[in-house]
């Protein structure tokens, strides 16, 4: 027994099974987490090596190298690329998407224990990170305090960091920008050697001082006492007044020589929230936690906690990453409900009953809710893409149950019972109604095997579309048939309603209209046909006025800039024109909030990799007020803040980035292969300059940095020998006086901190302070450090990077308002006019590259999906032509979509093109409807010309009912305005183009063509089988 | 005893049990699939792409009485709609075992 008519006679276990899929769907509904994109993990993994005290060149020769050569053969791997600057090496592998990083994790380390014996001993061992999605912080907390700042790490470790580490899903909470308590011991040096005494005899002094030690038991009696020592500091201040000896009979405190201050250590590093002191709490997940759940509970869980904090503290939110996920999620959503609503309009017009309007429409849920169950299955999440795949789906998922529904209420109408109806109906147009989704599905379904970043996008649209539309059919073939034979009812022929008075006549007029204009086409078809040809290649030729990129940027309602002074700028100079610049940005309407960072953070430690840091370097994360609550753009935004960012004569360069997606960037890269530094260099300032002037060109930075003034104490090894000397104890001695010797820890409330001492900053401030630095020999006499060597500036060479095991520098630039592609090709003309020496490779690469890539991807898809939509068609109609006369609507539809994207101004981006491809199956679809028909009205006996006019006036309402729902369907996803919609929108608007001008352009078309190359053969079975029986006429 | 072969549309199947029940008809023969064509009227029902309807066939062995009440209840059925199709052939029964 067939599956529908099973289906139609047990309408009970076919309804039990429909609701058992509701119920799955409905339960991995709730149990899918949600995110902005699917699971991407960039398939990079860094090596990190440090190699304390090595320049950058030291570190490209010793460490960057052999790891370099010794990882470049690891299988999957795509690219590596290192950076090497003073003391540290870090090595980049990019790998093949498909890449098992684990495995290669593994590869790695065996490579790198091989080279053990090869690295110079003093470097330490390197580290392997994997760099994930989930090592981005998800949340960001901006900390201002007044009177508690002091002491805000302490408060924060207490009352915030330790219970939201409760929270499930939480990867690390960290404390940026807090300062840290010290005892600085600040000596004058003159009063130091008045006294005799040195800085690592105060040191030995103090840490001999601060001790706590047990001595041993003594027995009294019955009793057993354990003996202690208990000279530990109970409180900073007694240190000043340790004794460090005698001079002419007098004792010495420390405080003679010294200043004793319990503070915060010297700040390298300024944060600010709004211009006001501040810290920074970062949040990441666990990888595989879902983001909107783990934010709700942390921003639950500290409304609770902030009630707990001293009133001075106010915390305030700069990033929740899942505010803009769950406001684009939303956002998608109500598109998708739009979608439906619109669908639902469009099949109650076409139709005009309502109980077959619900049988229709209840395909939709079933199909929606079987891709949630695949998503569950599948581990994937709720995001941007699935969400949009839904969408685009919608349209198409109505179309198979239209086409049953109506052939069921034909036979019903002919006074058949709904039962039979139903059964022989759906016998009937099964067959069809599998084609169709067939071709839709050989779009479909190549896209899940597209490999690459591209691929991880598009895999799950096609996974999606292809499941979805599959289950549509399923439904239209099982559920619809069985809800018609319980739902549908003869309508009486005498009784017409209103649908059928106001409606009907409208339907026929249009009909009669299109049937006119038919007859009128395949009579010219010679006109027709050039027509077409002359659209077709004009559409063509405004290809090239379409721009270009990758990925459409959205809209995230932040931006960050790095700004880097002259290298070598006190963190104060720093500090200052941030303050400055702070001011400027609060002045900005639409900026909420601004945290700043200025100057580097010594304990930095893994943030560093992610952000740039130094004393001359300011980080700003900038966040703006929300989408619909301003009018200009944050790009607009952006380009003011540019033009004023370019007053400053003290910013070296700056980069400012409007987006907070690391994977994601827009750049245009021109990389300089080179191994003479200062040629490469020269060059790459030539065309960072050149690249400047051209339109549109932001952010053009030069990857390598500038070279960085240093001063070095060059020691003369005779004059240190002659006084027993040498350079370990001369550089420890300058370390002790001007970093400072850690001496001992300062002990309270189960906290430490160091007790630090150094030379006091008046002291330390010029190189003849630091010539005049006493230095003890071996004999206990005093030299000066400029009697055995002498202190120079030099300039440090800069950081070294190698890409593919060569040296390289990279020149960027960001497009702003015009097309990356176009950029592209005037940065490429640039390179073209310059002059370049002997031995330097330039190539152009970065997001431009990931385009170009991208679009052979999709390049390649379409062929595939051509082929094998022509595979399915070529089958369905055991014919070769058949296809090829279908087909001619394909054209049209690049037509449409290329207009549409030019008259909206949209760039052709990935998503676009892609949008293009999908075109295939759905315009086909249109086609396929109208040409078996027309075979059908020829089997039937009718002329060709007949054929043709009765099939066009026939099929024109099914084929503009299904147009219409998908056009509808995307309608929203094009409009769209809200957060992310940059992303989706593109390929709305060139389904839609595409759709509505190929529509138009099928129902002409492919008739003439029909006319031209379907007139004779194959049609002509009778005359063939009558020469084949001419005898009987003898 | 008279054989009465009903060719009627597949749509039409259980109204032609219930006739034949009400009739008082108990023995009949049916083939599901039959295909065929009119020899004036109505579309071919050949059960291809072209023409997707497909036929079934009914025979019964009745007793001579009963003919006519039953190819009365046929012309009715028809009458409802005469696109649907649906014709009954009579012929005389010799012998049976």
């Amino acid at each position: 027994m067939s599956i529908y008519k099973t289906a139609v006679k047990k309408p009970i276990t076919t309804l039990m099974a429909f609701i058992a899929v509701l119920v799955f769907g409905a339960y991995s509904l709730i149990n899918l987490p949600i995110d902005l994109y699917p699971d991407i993990e960039f398939p990079a993994i860094t090596v990190i090596t440090s190699y304390r005290g090595a320049g950058a060149a030291d570190i490209e020769t010793n460490i960057s190298k052999p790891i370099e050569s010794s990882l470049n053969a690891i299988d999957n791997l795509k690219e590596i690329s290192s950076e090497s600057r003073d003391n540290l090496s870090i090595v980049s592998l990019e790998f093949e998407y498909e890449a098992d990083l684990s495995e290669a994790a593994n590869d790695i380390r065996d490579a790198l224990s091989l080279l053990e014996n090869i690295m110079p001993e003093e470097a330490e061992n390197p580290m392997i990170l994997k760099i994930s999605s989930s090592m981005v912080p998800i949340y960001m907390y901006a900390i201002t305090a007044k009177e508690s700042y002091e002491g805000i790490e302490q408060t924060l470790e207490e009352y915030i960091i330790n219970p939201l580490n409760r929270i499930e899903g939480i990867g690390s909470i960290s404390v940026f920008g807090a300062p840290i308590r010290q005892v600085g011991v600040e000596i004058d040096p003159r009063k130091l050697e008045a006294y005799n005494l040195t800085v690592e005899q105060i040191g030995g002094i103090i840490r001999a001082e601060n001790l706590n030690m047990p001595t041993g038991n003594l027995r009294m009696g019955l009793m057993d006492y354990p003996l202690r020592v208990e000279g530990e500091f109970s409180s900073s201040d007694i240190i000043e007044d340790i004794v460090l000896g005698s001079f002419n009979g007098q004792a010495i405190y420390l405080k003679d020589v010294a200043t004793v201050r319990d503070s915060i250590k010297e700040m390298t590093m300024d944060e600010r929230i709004n211009g006001e002191l501040g810290v920074r709490l970062i949040i990441t997940k666990q990888s595989g936690a879902n983001t909107v759940k783990v934010a709700r509970e942390i921003s639950k869980e500290m409304d609770k906690l902030m009630a707990n904090l001293p009133y001075d503290i106010e915390i305030q939110t700069i990033m929740d990453t899942s505010s803009f996920i769950k406001s684009s999620v939303n956002n998608l959503t109500k598109t998708l409900l739009f979608a439906l609503f619109f669908v639902t309009l469009v099949v109650l017009f076409f139709l005009g009953r309502w109980r077959a309007t619900l049988i229709i429409l209840l395909a939709i849920p079933i199909s929606l809710i079987v891709s949630f169950i695949y998503l569950y299955v599948s581990g994937n999440s709720i995001n941007i893409i699935s969400l949009s795949a839904l969408s685009i789906a919608i349209g198409m998922v109505v179309d198979d149950a239209i086409v049953v529904l109506e052939n069921i209420s034909k036979h019903i109408d002919r006074g058949a019972s709904p039962r039979e109806a139903a059964i022989y109906a759906t016998n009937e147009v099964w067959l069809a109604v599998i084609v169709t989704t067939m071709t839709i599905v050989a779009v479909f379904l190549p896209m899940t095997l597209v490999g690459g970043m591209t691929g991880v996008m598009f895999r799950q649209l096609g996974w999606i579309v292809s499941i979805t539309v599959t289950t549509s059919t399923i439904t239209a073939i099982t559920l619809t048939p069985m809800l018609s034979s319980k739902l549908l009812r003869l309508r009486s022929k005498e009784k017409k309603s209103r649908y059928e008075k106001s409606i009907v006549p409208l339907f026929d007029r249009l009909d009669n209209g299109y049937g006119r204009l038919l007859a009128w086409s395949i009579r010219h078809k010679l006109i027709i046909s050039v027509l077409a040809l002359l659209v077709f290649v004009g559409s063509i030729a405004l290809v090239s006025k379409l721009g270009t990129e990758f990925m459409p940027e959205s809209d995230e309602s932040c931006f960050s800039i790095a700004i880097e002074l002259q290298s070598g700028t006190r963190v104060e100079k720093t500090i200052e024109l941030a303050r400055d610049i702070d001011a400027y940005l609060e002045g900005i309407e639409e900026v909420e909030l601004i945290a700043t960072s200025a100057g580097s953070d010594d304990t930095g430690g893994l943030l560093s990799i992610f952000q740039s840091s130094g004393s001359n370097i300011i980080n700003y994360r900038v966040s703006l007020s929300a989408l619909d609550q301003r009018l200009r753009s944050v790009w607009d935004i952006a380009e003011e803040v540019r033009l004023h960012l370019d007053n400053y004569p003290e910013i070296a360069k700056y980069n400012l980035s409007t987006g907070s997606n690391m994977m994601m960037t827009s750049s245009v890269d021109v990389e300089i292969f080179g191994y003479d530094i200062d040629q490469t260099t020269k060059l790459a300032n030539e065309i960072a300059e050149k690249m400047k002037l051209i339109e549109g060109a932001r952010n053009v930075e030069i990857s390598r940095e500038k070279a960085k003034p240093e001063l070095r104490a060059e020691l003369d090894r005779q004059k240190m020998a002659a006084v027993g000397l040498n350079t370990a104890m001369v550089s420890t001695a300058l370390y002790n006086r001007v970093a400072g010797m850690t001496a001992t820890r300062y002990r309270e409330e189960g906290n430490e901190y160091d007790v630090i001492i150094r030379f006091s900053e008046e002291f330390r401030n010029s190189i003849t302070d630091i010539e005049n630095i006493s230095l003890q020999t071996a004999s206990g006499s005093m030299v000066k450090l400029g009697e055995v060597g002498k202190v120079a500036e030099y300039w440090s060479p800069p950081n070294i990077e190698h890409k593919r095991l060569e040296r390289v520098v990279k020149v960027s630039a960001t497009p702003f308002k015009v097309s990356l592609g176009e950029m592209a090709l005037n940065i490429q003309q640039v390179i073209d006019d310059t002059e370049i020496p002997k031995g330097i490779i330039i190539e152009v690469g970065g997001a431009f590259q990931d385009q170009q890539e991208g679009f052979k991807d999709i390049a390649l898809l379409m062929l595939l999906s051509l082929v094998l939509v022509y595979i399915v068609m070529a089958s369905q109609f055991e014919s070769l032509k058949m296809p090829f006369i279908i087909m001619f609507s394909i054209p049209f539809a690049f037509s449409g979509a290329i207009l549409a994207l030019l008259i909206t101004d949209t760039t052709l981006s990935m998503v676009a093109a892609l949008g293009a491809v999908m075109l295939i199956g759905i315009v086909v679809k249109n086609a396929i409807v109208l040409v078996d028909y027309i075979n059908l009205m020829r089997d039937r006996g009718h002329s060709l010309n007949e054929a043709i006019v009765l099939s066009g006036k026939s099929r024109l309402r099914p084929v503009l009912m299904t147009a219409l729902t998908t056009i509808l369907a995307m309608l929203p996803l094009a409009l769209s305005t809200g957060e992310g919609s940059e992303v989706w929108s593109p390929m709305g608007i060139s389904v839609i183009g595409g759709l509505i001008f190929s529509t138009m352009v099928t129902m002409i078309i492919v008739p003439v063509m029909y006319r031209i190359f379907a007139a004779t053969g194959e049609r002509d079975k009778k005359k063939s089988i009558h020469d084949k029986f001419v005898f009987m006429d003898n | 005893m008279k054989a009465v072969l009903i060719i009627h549309n597949q749509a039409q199947a259980e109204r032609i049990e219930y006739m034949l029940d009400r009739l008082n008809i108990r023995g009949y023969s049916k083939w599901e699939n039959v295909l065929g064509k009119g020899s004036e009227t109505g579309d071919p029902r050949l059960g291809t792409h072209t023409w997707p309807e497909m036929n079934s066939s009914v025979l019964s062995v009745v007793q001579d009485e009963q003919v006519s009440d039953l190819l009365e209840s046929v012309k009715k059925l028809n009458a409802i709609n005469e696109e649907v199709g649906i014709r009954a052939f009579v012929w005389e029964v010799l012998e049976t075992v």
